[in-house]
């Protein structure tokens, strides 16, 4: 049964691993903001067409 | 005219920029409608760079551009002193640092503010921190410059807010030290629930005889950096409650978590049991989400603002060798001259050299109708200039102003001492220690002569089980969900406490200017010989060509096709002249002397005295020269008030149509839609509130007032900031809990004094001052529904106590009997916490649906 203490070493090493990578994400400032990144994901580099002028009140003839 | 004409165009079409109403004839560039010039230049400067994209993403995200194009507006940005303090980096090659702009709406906004180095190659890059509103920009000095990038910004309708308060402050960091707890107590709660497991089965004896210590010394060691890093903001507030001789919540949980500790330790370390570390980090685990629900608040809104976020940074100073300099506003002394132009705030009480002074004193009094002064005259800082460019003569530093002297008074040097605050939470907090330690101590009494053994055992699980974790997440949980339903009607609150601050209330006081008025309303009657159609259509063209507050006021009044125009002159401070082209009609508009009314007509037209605020020149208004300029610094008269006096009676626009007086239009205040709504709410409530009113201006209004708020309510007329400020602490002394809903920089003491100070704003990214909460203007008429909702939350609070009392003291019962294992405690301590947390939120959803929120 000491294969227990190489399995909890592991285990422990593991979850020590996300434990930092969690540190470092806050740390370098991924938590600071979490909606711009959401919305800026979703541009698109290409330019876009001129938008067309629309009637408040009615469709255009 | 014939009635055809007048008829509106059926079409309207909207700006491509900013989606308002364009004009009949709007301004068109590559087919596209613009109502404006400056709209359309902002297009053609997109367009040029190929950045059309913005108008693709969101519908008309363009903000209307207002034409302020001052030569030098942003000449303070080259100075030394003023770049050291904003750049947060600089080195020859880059420099970086975050500015402020309220105009972030949309996600236009974002994607054409990141592509701010495709107008400027200047510019290397550009981040938005949209919830903040803020923009974090590197560019290379080399190439380009602060005041060019300030510009641009300007240019294309994203002006950054740069004041005195945004000077020598860091950029806005978020508080990462709750995610690192968060992160740590999860961790550990994990892997020692892991560990715990061969606890619970009794098919893994084996297992737990074999490796029991080594799994407990394990579970010590990852407990111990919870105890001392995550579990931090609990015995680091209880020890400051305990220096300042207070009993808070978190005395009771710090006495539970360090019990659980220890007992833990000492069973591990002896070898005689697990301990109870998986309950112990789990607890941690838990009250810190509650924490972090609470902590979660609104990031754009500011509710700390001084003056000093209103002030500019810098002001031309005319040096005595002549020439003129950017100076830092802190730097101004008396005697030192300045120059304020269009648009200007005066940092400080001056008095007027030369020019029109046009004072618009919204932000202080919240009355947006502008203050005429004249050369001799004291103008009081926190004015905006209107027109030509004035120079004045600083009378007192800006820190020893008639306004900025109010925060020098004690009830800004109150911190909040939330380690201390009387709320419910730390009051129940107190009696739970008592209760636990008789218990303890009852036990240690009733075990000792019977068995020794089990008597220390019973002790420490009293401690244990006394610990008010449940408790502790009633609150957060309960107001947390308070405070989002509030925020989705436009009450934002500084935290959770407010909430309860808000239910405990019995006395409200209104500030009236600005707040129960509309300061961007008025009533517009005209008195005089009656105006033909042909007469009003003039008098509506020359006034839209003023920018001259009531003349746009009197613009959008005054109905009518536009008239082609000979001549227009506008005279600062005056009025408007104008000759119609067709017809050689003249018409004249402003002060009394300048439409050609002799003071005779004027005793006769009008008993009441004259407004001083309209465009008259002070030759009108003799009695004002007098009241401007105080007696001594100490006892200034409350120039506010008097300003208000002036303009409350009757503001007025004189007409003279062929150099014949006609006769004048006035403007009265008018009261917000809202108010009889906010009244009727507060009416329904059968006199659980005190009324009063403060208001600076004349008892003119008293009978309306009266009317409106019924025979009980106290109202207070010519009050200065300072006697708001003294009313409300008079009344918290006699006992009463005072909500003052207030605007403009001149309530800034009565916010701050009052329990709760809640500033009403009619744009929330507009400034509004040091507050406890802030409410959206339209909202005002659900006030009296929102503070029913906030009592509603203040009894799920109360309910959610007394369920974790429940589960406390079926633990009690457990723990006093010996019989409280670390097994009970494993399955009391996660059912406890996550049906206390479900029961607040879902009681308040089911409070808010009840008053229909």
């Amino acid at each position: 049964m000491t294969i227990i203490f190489l399995l909890i070493g592991i285990s422990l090493t593991v979850a020590l691993t996300f434990l930092g990578a969690f540190l470092w994400a806050v740390r370098s400032g991924q938590y600071d903001d979490a909606y711009t990144p959401a919305v800026r994901m979703l541009f698109e580099d290409e330019p876009a067409a001129r938008p067309a002028g629309h009637d408040i009140n009615q469709p255009r003839p | 005219m014939s009635a055809s004409v007048l008829e509106r165009p059926a079409t309207r079409l909207a700006c491509t920029h900013c989606g308002d109403e364009c004009p009949p004839e709007p301004l068109l560039l590559d087919e596209q409608p613009f109502c404006c010039a400056g709209c359309r230049t902002v297009y053609e400067l997109l367009a040029a760079h190929n950045l059309c994209t913005y108008y693709a993403l969101d519908e008309r995200p363009g903000l209307k551009v207002q034409a302020v194009e001052l030569p030098g507006r942003f000449d303070y940005l080259d100075e030394e002193s003023v770049q050291a303090q904003l750049l947060s980096f600089r080195s020859p090659e880059r420099a970086r640092l975050t500015l402020h702009i309220p105009q972030l709406h949309c996600t236009s906004c974002i994607w054409l503010l990141e592509q701010l180095g495709r107008l400027d190659a200047g510019i290397v890059e550009a981040r938005v921190q949209f919830l903040r509103k803020e923009i974090t920009l590197s560019y290379r000095p080399d190439q380009t410059s602060l005041k060019a990038v300030v510009q641009l910004l300007a240019s294309v309708g994203y002006e950054p807010q740069i004041t005195l308060a945004e000077l020598g402050a860091q950029p806005h960091r978020a508080s990462r030290t709750l995610y690192y707890q968060l992160g740590l107590a999860a961790f550990a709660f994990g892997n020692v629930m892991l560990l715990a497991l061969p606890d619970y089965f009794s098919w893994v004896e084996e297992l737990q005889a074999g490796f029991g210590r080594f799994f407990g010394v394990l579970s010590l060691a990852l407990a111990l950096p919870v105890l001392l890093v995550s579990a931090r903001p609990f015995w680091h507030s209880a020890w400051l409650g305990v220096r300042q001789r207070y009993i808070n919540l978190d005395f009771p949980i710090t006495l539970g978590l360090f019990s659980l500790f220890g007992v833990s330790t000492w069973e591990v370390l002896r070898g005689t049991g697990p301990g109870y570390f998986d309950s112990f980090t789990g607890l941690i685990f838990f009250m810190l989400i509650g924490k972090w629900v609470q902590q979660r608040t609104y990031d754009a809104l500011r509710f700390d603002r001084d003056f000093t976020s209103y002030f500019p940074v810098a002001v031309t100073r005319l040096l005595p060798e002549g020439g003129t300099r950017s100076v830092s506003v802190k730097e101004l002394r008396a005697g030192h001259r300045i120059r304020v132009r269009h648009q200007e705030v005066v940092p400080a009480d001056a008095v007027l050299l030369r020019g029109a002074g046009q004072i618009d004193y919204a932000f202080v009094s919240g009355e947006s109708t502008p203050v005429a002064r004249a050369s001799g005259e004291l103008v009081y800082a926190g004015g905006r200039q209107l027109g030509e460019a004035i120079e004045l003569e600083v009378v007192r530093e800006v820190s020893q102003g008639y306004l900025t002297q109010l925060w020098n008074n004690p009830a800004f040097a109150k911190t909040d001492a939330a380690a201390t605050l009387e709320t419910y939470a730390n009051r129940v907090g107190r009696y739970f220690v008592a209760v636990t330690l008789v218990l303890a101590l009852g036990t240690l009494l009733y075990w000792g002569p019977r068995d020794p053994a089990l008597m220390w055992q019973a002790f420490t699980s009293v401690l244990v089980i006394a610990c008010p974790c449940a408790l502790s997440l009633a609150s957060p949980f309960a107001l947390g969900a308070a405070l989002r339903v509030l925020g989705r009607h436009q009450l934002y609150l500084k935290n959770g406490t407010v909430v309860e601050t808000l239910a405990r209330a019995d006395t409200l006081v209104f500030d009236k200017t600005g707040t129960l008025t509309d300061a961007g309303q008025a009533e517009v009657q005209y008195h005089g010989r009656p105006l033909t159609a042909a007469e009003q259509a003039l008098v509506a063209t020359a006034a839209a060509q003023s920018t001259h507050p009531l003349s746009q006021r009197l613009a959008r009044e005054a109905t009518g096709p536009a008239v082609a125009l000979h001549t227009c002159r506008e005279v600062a401070g005056q009025g408007v002249a104008a000759a119609a082209a067709d017809t050689a009609a003249t018409v004249r508009l402003g002060a009394a002397a300048f439409c050609g009314f002799a003071p005779t007509d004027l005793a006769a037209a009008a008993p009441t005295p004259t407004s001083g605020a309209a465009h008259s020149a002070a030759a009108d208004v003799p009695s004002q020269a007098a009241a401007a300029v105080p007696a001594a610094a100490g006892e200034a008269p409350a120039p506010f008030a008097a300003a208000g006096a002036v303009a409350a009676p009757e503001t007025r626009v004189y007409v003279a149509l062929n150099d014949e007086p006609a006769g004048y239009y006035s403007f009265h205040n008018v009261y917000r839609p809202a108010v009889p709504a906010l009244l009727a709410g507060l009416a329904g409530l059968a006199g659980r509130y005190r009324l009063a009113v403060l208001s600076g201006d004349t008892e003119a209004e008293r009978p309306r007032l009266r009317a409106l708020l019924g025979e009980r309510a106290e109202l207070r007329f010519r009050q200065s900031p300072a006697d708001k400020l003294a009313y409300i602490a008079a009344e918290r002394a006699r006992g009463h809990t005072v909500v003052m809903v207030g605007d403009g920089l001149n309530d800034a003491g009565a916010l701050r004094a009052a329990d709760a100070g809640v500033a009403l704003t009619d744009t929330l990214t507009n400034f509004s001052p040091a507050c406890d909460a802030i409410l959206d203007a339209r909202e005002l008429g659900r006030l009296a529904t929102l503070l029913a909702f906030a009592r509603a939350s203040l009894r799920v609070v109360l309910l959610t106590f007394g369920l974790s009392f429940c589960y406390n003291g079926f633990g009690l019962a457990l723990a006093v009997q010996g019989r409280f294992t670390p097994i009970v405690s494993a399955i009391l301590m996660p059912i406890s916490s996550l049906s206390v947390m479900l029961v607040a939120t879902l009681l308040v959803r089911r409070a808010a649906r009840r008053l229909a929120l």
